[in-house]
């Protein structure tokens, strides 16, 4: 037996038991050692931990899950450290988890299921009707005395209205939406059109000379009511049919006199080649890495779209000429007079959150309360209408509007009595998607008008 | 007398002794051999056998995923067959199903017999043919929108050059189906793979006796070739199958956003099963559509069992 260098050997060189006698005592004692550093990591790290501030005692923490990237997540990353910068007791953590509606909600079900959610959550609002019917969700109605009793007051009527479900406030945006037209001036004088359109019919006729479809491929168009995704949904505001409930308390878009004159003027841009359309958005998309639409790209006479078009989509493409190029305009001959819909980025608290209070003063800093200088440096930066007023009146906003006057027709229609948020109920993603299938279904002739509408109230009462 | 009566008992007791050793080695086997499978097993119950009870007893409830269930009985089944956009989704992944499955089998099969002929450049050709299926899934499908866009993409200028207006692909609700069929054609790299190792495996000496008897290639393929490599058909059929009724990830991508669309005609069923989970929140739903899937799927593969004893030759059954 050979016992040179540790290694245990027979005469013809093979491993003998005394080979792993020696290793195996090594093992151990190697083990040994490695669990008495990783205890000493453990304890040297909680002692780091716990005088770093971050997790002191004194100090909440709180975790926020966003689903943006790139630069609007950089907008975040401000507001978070401009928080925590000015709020010593609360340490907000962010955290962008994926970006589509099923799997960011998948991935709160689960943190919820699982006890360990994050405080706060921001949403699009198809499932905070869900949300709050099925009980996941924190109310947030009792912090709104003290200091916050004025903050519904505050808030745009539209987002107050956007984020209460049963007399509770459930959720609060941070930036609302406002839609209105879009054209495209060059575009327009090229077309002989020299001044924006004033009622709808002219709207029609304008945008009907821009269309330029050469061996079946679109190459250009003048207006389209599907390129927002949900064609219905974003233009029902204009025509007085947000939120068409029978006497019962159900979807009835069948029965909805502006349900049916949006439908029908839907229709009206069947004549053009839906899936032609859609190939030249989705085209456009896919050359400048999903930022482009048809409108910013130069290729679209009219868009309804957000103060954000112009503030973010535009200037990213401006080197093709658009930039200066453009104006806004409500969109002509709405019901009643100006308005939008009702829609933005809501923060909620899922049910669970170890800190329901703080992340309630977090949300209502988000949204500008008692916030409003600094905010009004942000939302300019996103494109973003502020959830309320008096953001507005800030210096930084005001000079932002100055500088835009295309901004112009974007803040009236927020404080009109036509403007309202779609009802928050149960059954809001089915009738969302319903409403963005119907609209896809009558442009491609596959439904009525009539039919669409009564496919919407199915789906929405399912 | 006394070394003849202790003989025996000493036997006895060295027998005794051996059978305790042995069940002791067979006991230390067993224990061994549990521990080397546990990890499988322990994953089997927990991702497969209780998910499959979960979803069942989930499937007579009403549960959001978080709130507690509530026993509603078959309600969530009868209400199945009263959801328009679920017969929808039935219909499209049968239209898919229907569609993709033979013609995926006869391409794939075709390329086979095509890669196995005695050609010059041989292994290029396979490896150009098999690519499409190490390209990633995403990509693949991100490909073909590219590809065949309606208003940008290379296939419809091709088929403008000749004067054939160009479909609109993945973007018409007429076309879409179609699209999705030839994304799946596209990937066959795998099937292709084990046709081709099946027809290798066909021994010479019964093409050479079949020459003998003066069979056209025709014949060789359909009396030597087919029945030869029938038990690599039915296993690539069954996993196109399965792929072909979970359809999920294509669509996905390719919808972005516009999920179903245009209009429904994309709708696949575990789309739509996804879809009433995850954006709907209703759990109790989707385990009854996922049950219900269960069920056909298992009726489909019996009956494919059942009539494989028809059409698939067994070579070693037969000696």
């Amino acid at each position: 037996m050979n016992h040179r260098g540790g290694k245990g050997t027979d005469a013809a060189g093979r491993s003998t038991g005394a080979r792993s006698h020696r290793p195996n005592g090594l093992k151990k004692r190697s083990l040994a050692k490695i669990s008495t550093a990783i205890a000493t990591a453990a304890i040297v790290g909680a002692v780091g931990v716990g005088t770093t501030g971050v997790a002191n005692a004194s100090v909440v923490n709180l975790t926020w899950w966003t689903m943006w990237s790139g630069a609007t997540l950089q907008l975040l990353n401000q507001m978070t450290t401009q928080f925590n910068k000015t709020h010593p007791g609360i340490h907000v953590s962010e955290t962008a988890i994926p970006s589509s509606a099923t799997a960011s909600t998948a991935k709160l079900l689960s943190s919820i299921a699982a006890g360990d959610p994050p405080d706060i959550f921001t949403e699009w609002w198809p499932e905070i009707g869900e949300f709050a019917a099925d009980g996941d969700l924190d109310s947030m109605s009792p912090y709104l005395t003290g200091k916050y009793a004025g903050f519904e007051k505050w808030e745009y009527p539209v987002a107050v209205q956007g984020g209460t479900y049963r007399g509770n406030l459930y959720a609060v945006p941070m930036g609302l939406n406002s839609w209105a037209l879009y054209y495209n001036k060059g575009l327009l004088a090229k077309a002989g059109v020299m001044s924006p359109p004033t009622t709808l019919a002219q709207l029609q006729a304008d945008q009907a000379k821009e269309w330029v479809i050469t061996n079946g491929k679109v190459q250009q168009l003048g207006m389209y009511p599907d390129l927002n995704e949900n064609g219905f949904l974003f233009y029902a505001s204009f025509f007085g049919a947000m939120n068409c409930f029978n006497a019962a308390g159900k979807y009835d878009y069948e029965n909805c006199a502006g349900a049916k004159a949006l439908m029908n003027w839907i229709a009206s841009y069947s004549k053009y080649p839906y899936a032609q359309v859609m190939a030249l958005q989705t085209a456009m998309g896919q050359v400048a890495g999903g930022d482009t639409d048809i409108f910013s790209g130069g290729k679209a006479g009219f868009t309804l779209s957000g103060p954000w078009e112009g503030a973010q989509n535009i200037p990213t493409t401006g080197g093709k000429g658009l930039q200066g190029d453009f104006g806004v305009i409500p969109f002509p001959g709405t019901v009643g007079g100006p308005s939008t819909i009702g829609q933005g980025n809501f923060n909620i608290i899922p049910q669970g959150s170890a800190h329901p209070a703080q992340a309630f003063e977090f949300i209502s800093w988000l949204a500008g309360y008692q916030n409003e200088a600094f905010m009004g440096t942000i939302d300019p930066k996103g494109g973003w209408v502020p959830g309320g007023p008096s953001v507005t009146k800030q210096p930084a906003y005001q000079a932002w509007l100055k500088a835009n006057p295309w901004l112009g027709p974007f803040l009236p229609q927020m404080t009109s009595k036509y403007t309202v948020a779609p009802a928050l109920t149960p059954t809001q993603a089915e009738l969302f998607n319903a409403m963005n299938t119907a609209t896809s279904n009558v442009l491609e002739k596959i439904m009525t008008p009539e039919a669409a509408l009564k496919y919407i109230d199915q789906q929405g009462n399912s | 007398m006394q070394a003849s009566t202790s003989l025996p008992s000493a036997q006895r007791t060295r027998d005794t002794q051996a059978q305790g050793l042995r069940r002791a080695v067979k006991r230390r086997h067993t224990r061994a051999g549990l521990l080397f499978v546990s990890p499988w097993v322990i994953g089997f119950l927990a991702f497969f056998v209780y998910p499959f009870f979960a979803t069942l007893y989930y499937s007579f409830t009403n549960f959001n995923g978080i709130q507690s269930a509530k026993l509603i009985g078959f309600t969530n089944y009868v209400d199945l067959f009263h959801d328009p956009l679920f017969k929808t989704s039935l219909f499209n992944t049968f239209y898919y199903t229907a569609c993709e499955l033979p013609l995926s089998t006869i391409v794939a099969l075709g390329l086979a017999l095509l890669l196995n002929m005695d050609v010059k450049g041989r292994a290029i050709y396979r490896t150009i043919f098999y690519i499409p299926s190490i390209v990633p899934l995403v990509a693949s499908c991100l490909i073909f929108v590219w590809i065949f866009n309606p208003d940008s993409g290379i296939v419809n200028d091709l088929l403008t050059d000749v004067h054939i207006p160009g479909p609109g692909w993945f973007f018409s609700i007429v076309w879409s189906k179609p699209s999705f069929i030839l994304l799946g054609l596209w990937g066959l790299g795998q099937p292709m793979v084990i046709y081709l190792a099946g027809l290798q495996s066909v021994p010479r000496e019964m093409y050479e006796v079949a020459d003998l008897d003066g069979a056209r290639p025709w014949q060789r393929l359909r009396y030597v070739t087919l029945p030869m490599i029938s038990p690599v058909i039915l296993f690539n059929v069954i996993l196109q199958l399965v792929l072909c009724i979970a359809y999920f990830t294509q669509a996905q991508v390719i919808e972005n956003g516009d999920v179903g669309g245009p209009g429904t005609s994309t709708w696949f069923y575990v789309q739509y099963l996804y879809e009433q989970a995850f954006e709907y929140l209703k759990f109790g739903y989707s385990s009854a559509m996922a049950f219900f899937l269960f069920v056909v799927s298992a009726l489909i593969m019996v009956a494919l069992f059942k009539s494989s004893s028809r059409w698939v030759y067994y070579a070693s059954e037969q000696q």
